[in-house]
């Protein structure tokens, strides 16, 4: 551990108190927060892209009693704060099931933020992947379809390929979004890394120093998100679209 | 061929009516394809021969009238299965967007073979190549669409529609979205496919061209069949003023502009 003396003392030189580096009770809450925020993000990526493609099917599916609700759904979801969703969630419906199936309450404060936050960004996802669904040329389709090819076939060889690559960029800038929303873990109390970082500066008083921490962690993971996506995107690019 | 030949029809339209709602587009079309014959349809924009031509395939499906293709009424199709029994036996090229864009120059052209028909990936590889030779491609079968030309991307739906082997193929203003030095070889692809024998209904602008490769011709206006007869008779003594009008504005035009399109055709003239 003595690079970790190391850099305390160093920046302790430039006037920072990363004191609490060294004890161990509280550093491992600190990195246990930061395990708690990766889980939430790939949990709320897969769960958000689920509801994303689950949204947009039923936006395009062209049956009014199914589109109708969605739209409302997605109306009222992205016209809401995401905190006052999560507050509604977790104080009211997770209250009502208490009530109702009492203390076996299945759903922790993680389970209710992984379905706030999949919920919340499932609708921006379903809004590019329409996008993206609706900027195939319908001549096309129309080629697959006079090429014999049946429903199936058709959405998943031409109408999904080539909607997911006109959707990904939005679908990228979703997800990196997702990654900093995760923080409003820490308004109900789950464990994550800024909830994590509030305990330790109660006690401390080094706000700017746990801030930096956040910063950098959080940059750290949209930024490979952000390489993910373009990695994505220069494996899936059609020669002749974009640049 | 088989000795039916001018008794039975390949295509054959009868009293065809189609709207979108309350535009009438289809009013009673009649029309007939023999096997191995050339037709070609003209007439002005929005008269409705896009809507036909998807008619034949089950694209679109008309609220009166018969339409049989060989032995199916495909009037009557219901299921999926036989709308797919038909469309292989039918090709289609359209005027723009006819190829997959994220898929390479043979992957265009063997992903209906093998996921459609179940061909052999080798076989249908090795077929694609040999179509992408008769559209003079040979050497773009790693390219993507993208990176073709207009001309290019045409030819390759062409072959594209080969690779089915269809019974007869519909033409949907294959040049009209191409400048005209590579409407040339689009229409010369299409002509050695005449010359071949295959079956080919046509939907173009192209009047020079139309008259030259056609065995009929239809002119078609407002959603009917004004007149119909032989290339020479049509374009030479059309018996409608509606059809001596329509010729005037599109040869007068088409006459000033274009140098002959293809050698060979310009000598038989
Ligand atoms: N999906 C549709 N919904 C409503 N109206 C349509 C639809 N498709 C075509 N139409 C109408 O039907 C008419 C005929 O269209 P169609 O595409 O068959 O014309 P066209 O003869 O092929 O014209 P062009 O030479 O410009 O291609 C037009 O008036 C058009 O507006
Ligand atoms: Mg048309």
């Amino acid at each position: 551990m003595s690079w970790l003396d190391a850099f305390v003392q160093w920046t302790g030189w430039l006037g920072l108190d990363y004191r609490f580096l060294l004890d161990a009770y509280e550093r491992g809450s600190f990195v246990a927060g930061a395990w708690v925020t990766l889980q939430l993000c790939l949990c709320t990526m897969a769960g958000s892209l689920a509801v994303g493609v689950a949204l947009a099917a039923a936006l395009v599916s062209g049956r009014p009693w199914l589109a109708g609700p969605t739209r409302l759904f997605v109306e009222v979801t992205r016209n809401t704060p995401t905190l006052v969703q999560l507050y509604c969630a977790f104080l009211v419906l997770n209250m009502l099931i208490s009530e109702v199936i009492g203390g076996a309450n299945p759903f922790t404060p993680f389970a209710w933020v992984v379905i706030v936050i999949s919920l919340h960004k499932g609708v921006f996802h379903a809004e590019a992947l329409r996008a993206g669904i609706e900027a195939v040329p319908q001549v096309t389709l129309e080629a697959a379809t006079s090429l014999g090819f049946s429903r199936r076939q058709r959405l998943w060889r031409v109408e999904l390929p080539l909607a997911v690559r006109f959707a990904l960029p939005s679908l990228v800038n979703n997800l990196i979004e997702l990654v900093k929303m995760t923080a409003l873990a820490s308004a109900i109390a789950v464990g994550d890394i800024t909830y994590a970082s509030i305990l330790i500066w109660t006690q401390r008083d080094n706000v700017l120093e746990l801030m930096i921490l956040i910063l950098l962690f959080f940059g750290l993971l949209s930024f490979v998100v952000n390489c993910l996506g373009r990695g994505l995107e220069a494996r899936l690019r059609m020669p002749g679209y974009g640049h | 061929m088989p000795s039916n030949d001018s008794c039975a029809p390949l295509i054959a339209l009868r009293d065809l009516h189609l709207s979108f709602a309350d535009t009438r587009v289809l009013r009673g079309i009649d029309l007939d394809v023999q096997r191995g014959q050339a037709v070609s349809i003209i007439g002005p924009s929005g008269s409705g021969k896009s809507t036909l031509l998807r008619c034949i395939t089950g694209l679109l499906r008309p609220q009166r009238g018969q339409i049989r293709v060989g032995d199916t009424a495909v009037h009557e199709l219901r299921s999926d299965a036989e709308f797919i029994a038909l469309r292989k036996r039918v090709g289609f090229v359209f005027q723009q967007y006819n190829l997959f864009p994220h898929l390479s120059v043979l992957e265009n052209l063997t992903i209906a073979p093998c996921k459609v028909l179940g061909r052999e990936r080798r076989e249908a590889q090795d077929e694609a190549r040999r179509l992408l030779g008769k559209v003079r491609l040979e050497h773009k079968e790693h390219a993507y669409p993208g990176e073709l030309s207009g001309g290019q991307q045409q030819r390759v739906a062409i072959a594209r529609a080969l690779a089915m082997r269809p019974e007869l193929i519909l033409f949907d203003e294959v040049t009209s979205a191409l400048d005209p030095e590579t409407v040339g070889e689009v229409l010369r692809t299409i002509r050695e496919l005449i010359e071949e024998g295959m079956t080919c209904v046509l939907v173009t602008h192209e009047m020079r061209f139309a008259e030259e490769i056609s065995d009929a011709v239809y002119f078609t206006e407002h959603g009917v069949i004004v007149e119909h007869g032989s290339p020479r008779q049509l374009f030479n003594e059309p018996r409608s003023p509606r059809t001596r009008a329509f010729l005037q504005h599109a040869l007068g035009r088409g006459e000033r502009e274009r140098r002959p399109l293809v050698p060979a055709g310009a000598a038989a003239r």
